[in-house]
């Protein structure tokens, strides 16, 4: 049996959390587990006020954890975010599945956060704390709070590419999902799906500091596994994970191919 | 277990129930409203027989929070026909063998009711769009495709 | 990036049915007082068609119109046996015996018909329309409904009847294994074309043509329906669906429907199907069954069609990027087979 305690904000939800509580957010991990039957909880904690909205901040465009797949398709200056939200899920999912919720959706889901990695977004938790995604990820098995929003920094659209690589069309989970952020000098590009939490490339982050061309590309991609840790799963093998890598990641850089 | 009082509207009647804590939004509309046309599939968000529409826009009611919906308004298959006559995507479908064994069809036109509310003249591929989150084990999809089209023709009026 | 083309072939013959215990099924047909009749079964209808076909069958051997008939499939404790649906065998051997049944009902409505018309039942006939009249003098009739009223009220009689359908036992001769397991075959051949991405793996279905014969087709557009859902299903079989991924290996199966992998609406194939009708001597008004065929001659079509597009040949399914990756990989890359125009 779960309760369910409402709070009338995030910041009070977030000070309510304790051991075996999960904070809800759009529904799609914390009721699927209560759905499973799920024991390491047996309390749900929401806020009948969150943050829903997209707006400019110092840092660039914030966007509130509550923001869901559908917001983010709606929000004309997170144009360079749409292929990524209209990635996730059909329509019904992309009502529900919030930016907050996809920080913490594990393998093969999380193609959002992959994107917020590769655009070095900050993750600003109710508290007022503030931090870099990729460290983020890294711990966020043992996050403490409830994420409020994160801050992403306005892009070039061209130079934001990003690719999800699945087997169901037009929607299905990720073998594999890859985002780049070309800017000049000081390219990121991440992986989703390739390791336990989305991950950056750093062998081809370096490659393409460069510039992006058939020399650079080249480089990248052979270099474009180096740091991950692609694992066997229902959908693709390690092996398989590794090989196409390369393959994807060219096609992205090149802009060739049915994304 | 704590029962918490809600009402909503569904379909076009006002609703009083009490939900129980922590129960998904397709276990009371099923067993504590009554509503058996939202199907309970996967339960785990994945494959769309559950769909409603919740103020208009498609939710799945196996991984909502019951009592989130206070206040709304939810549209499930239940409210689709009106009175003896059915809704153009109910006719759409019957007329296009758009349903074998049936246990997709409610999610199907709740997903294409959303999207022809929304885009009364849509193409093929934003039909496909539309109930990419939607399985059917029997179709193959194709006659689902049709016969969205062929109701949104109808709805407006055009030849199909 | 080289996409290569593959085209293959595959054929089969389809047996109806099963031959274990003669693979009996049985239907019970009464009338209504006013003249309706219902047909109970306990064979599933699981989206096939099982309810709509029965009832053509049960309609057509009354001589009623198919609006007066019901179907009952609900329970397999109020209905007459059967073995189930599976096989490919609903329309043939619920078929069948809806047959059977039928026409000792009709027999009985004629009788009744007759008493009341003051005729010989066998100078009678139907006219599909809800009326029994004199042959050769259609002003000499009386409804089925007031047929079934005189049955019920006045000569208390029931309109009702019982059938069965059992196929002929077969034994198999002891020196040579000889027998005849099944009575009634189907039969299609379906060509698949489609595309190999020999830097992925990843097999894009282009386009089925196919032709089936399934006896004469007792509703057309059910029969479509079924050709086209259970090629998608083929297709699925051939190249997504696993409960183990890493077969023989039990580990990383599936959990839920976004992991273990179908088709979805964006990978509709483009199906052309020619339906010949050959009747068979024993089917319902010549109907087969095209159930299970209508996915399985996809398989090997996809596999014929991937080795004719790059030369690897898979002999598990489903065929994953995987595999086909591999098998490229150890032959030293694409290995394009003879174009077949």
């Amino acid at each position: 049996m779960v309760a369910v305690d409402t709070y009338p904000t995030m910041a009070e939800a977030a000070g309510a959390l304790a051991e075996g509580s999960r904070y809800l957010g759009g529904g799609t991990i914390v009721m699927r587990a209560v759905n499973y039957g799920d024991q390491s909880f047996d309390r749900i904690v929401r806020a009948a006020q969150v943050d829903r909205g997209v707006g400019s901040d110092a840092g660039g465009i914030r966007i509130g954890a509550a923001t869901t797949m559908a917001d983010i398709l709606s929000a004309p200056d997170l144009v360079f975010l749409h292929p990524v939200a209209r990635s996730i899920g059909g329509p019904a999912i992309r009502n529900m599945a919030t930016v907050g919720g996809n920080l913490f959706a594990e393998n093969p889901y999380g193609d959002m956060a992959v994107a917020l990695l590769a655009l070095d977004a900050q993750v600003v938790m109710t508290s007022g704390q503030s931090q870099p995604i990729e460290s983020f990820l890294a711990d966020r098995d043992h996050a403490r709070g409830i994420v409020g929003a994160v801050i992403v920094p306005r892009v070039d659209q061209h130079a934001f590419r990003f690719r999800k690589v699945s087997r169901v069309k037009p929607k299905g989970v990720s073998v594999m999902s890859i985002a780049a952020n070309l800017r000049h000098g000081d390219p990121r590009v991440a992986f989703g799906n390739m390791a336990p939490v989305p991950t950056r490339a750093r062998g081809a982050e370096r490659a393409l500091a460069q510039g992006v061309n058939d020399s650079s590309i080249t480089a990248a991609c052979a270099a474009c596994t180096e740091g991950l840790q692609p694992a066997d799963d229902a959908l693709a093998s390690a092996w398989y994970r590794a090989e196409v890598a390369p393959v994807h990641l060219k096609r992205l850089l090149l802009n060739e191919g049915a994304v | 277990m704590t029962k918490k009082p809600i009402s909503f509207m569904l379909n076009d009647a006002e609703i009083g129930i009490f939900v129980g804590e922590g129960a998904p939004l397709i276990d009371e509309l099923r067993r504590n409203a009554g509503d058996l046309t939202p199907k309970q599939g996967c339960n785990q968000g994945t494959c769309g027989a559950c769909t409603v529409l919740i103020d208009g826009v498609p939710h799945l009611s196996c991984i909502t929070l019951a009592e989130t919906v206070d206040g709304k308004r939810i549209d499930t298959t239940g409210g689709l026909a009106g009175g003896p006559n059915l809704h153009a995507l109910q006719d759409a479908f019957i007329q296009g063998f758009a349903a074998q064994c049936g246990f997709c069809t409610s999610g199907m036109l709740m997903a294409a009711k959303a999207l022809l509310d929304a885009n009364p003249n849509p193409s093929r591929d934003q039909v496909i769009e539309a109930i990419s989150g939607n399985l059917c084990r029997c179709t193959g999809y194709e006659p689902i495709v049709d016969a969205i089209l062929a109701a949104a023709a109808r709805l407006q009026g055009r030849a199909v | 990036m080289t996409i290569h083309k593959g085209r293959g072939f595959a054929c089969i013959n389809y047996p109806i049915g099963m031959n274990l215990g003669g693979d009996p099924s049985q239907a019970l047909v009464h009338s209504t007082p006013d003249g309706k009749f219902m047909v109970a079964l306990s064979s599933i209808d699981l989206g096939q068609g099982m309810k709509s076909v029965t009832r053509q069958i049960a309609s057509e051997t009354l001589g009623v119109p198919v609006e007066d008939v019901y179907v009952d499939t609900a329970d397999s404790d109020t209905g007459p046996h059967c073995m189930g649906s599976f096989a490919s065998r609903g329309t043939h051997r619920v078929g069948n015996a809806v047959i059977r049944a039928a026409a000792e009902a009709r027999k009985q409505m004629m009788e009744a018909a007759a008493e009341e018309l003051e005729v010989n039942a066998t100078d009678l006939d139907t006219d599909g329309a809800g009326n029994i009249h004199v042959k050769g003098a259609p002003s000499k009739s009386i409804t089925i409904a007031e047929t079934a009223i005189a049955a019920q009220f006045k000569q208390g009689r029931t309109l009702s009847g019982r059938g069965i359908f059992l196929i002929p036992p077969s034994e198999a001769d002891p020196e040579t294994g000889d027998m005849t397991p099944v009575t009634c075959f189907a039969h299609a051949a379906l060509v698949v074309d489609l595309e190999v991405d020999d830097e992925t793996g990843e097999v894009t279905v282009n386009h089925i043509n196919s032709a089936y014969e399934v006896g004469r087709a007792l509703n057309p557009k059910l029969v479509e329906q079924q050709l086209i859902g259970g090629a998608w299903m083929g297709v699925s079989h051939a190249l997504y669906e696993t409960t183990e991924p890493n077969y023989p290996a039990r580990d990383h199966g599936p959990e839920d429907f976004n992991t273990y992998l179908q088709p979805g609406p964006g990978q509709i194939v483009p199906h052309d199907i020619a339906v010949l009708e050959r009747p068979a001597e024993d089917a319902p008004y010549g109907g087969k069954g095209p159930g299970e065929m209508c996915a399985n001659p996809v398989l090997p079509a996809v596999a014929n069609a991937i080795y004719n597009a790059v030369g690897v040949r898979c002999d598990y399914l489903p065929i994953t990027p995987e595999k086909v990756l591999r098998g490229i990989r150890e032959q030293g890359g694409a290995r394009p087979q003879a174009v077949r125009a």
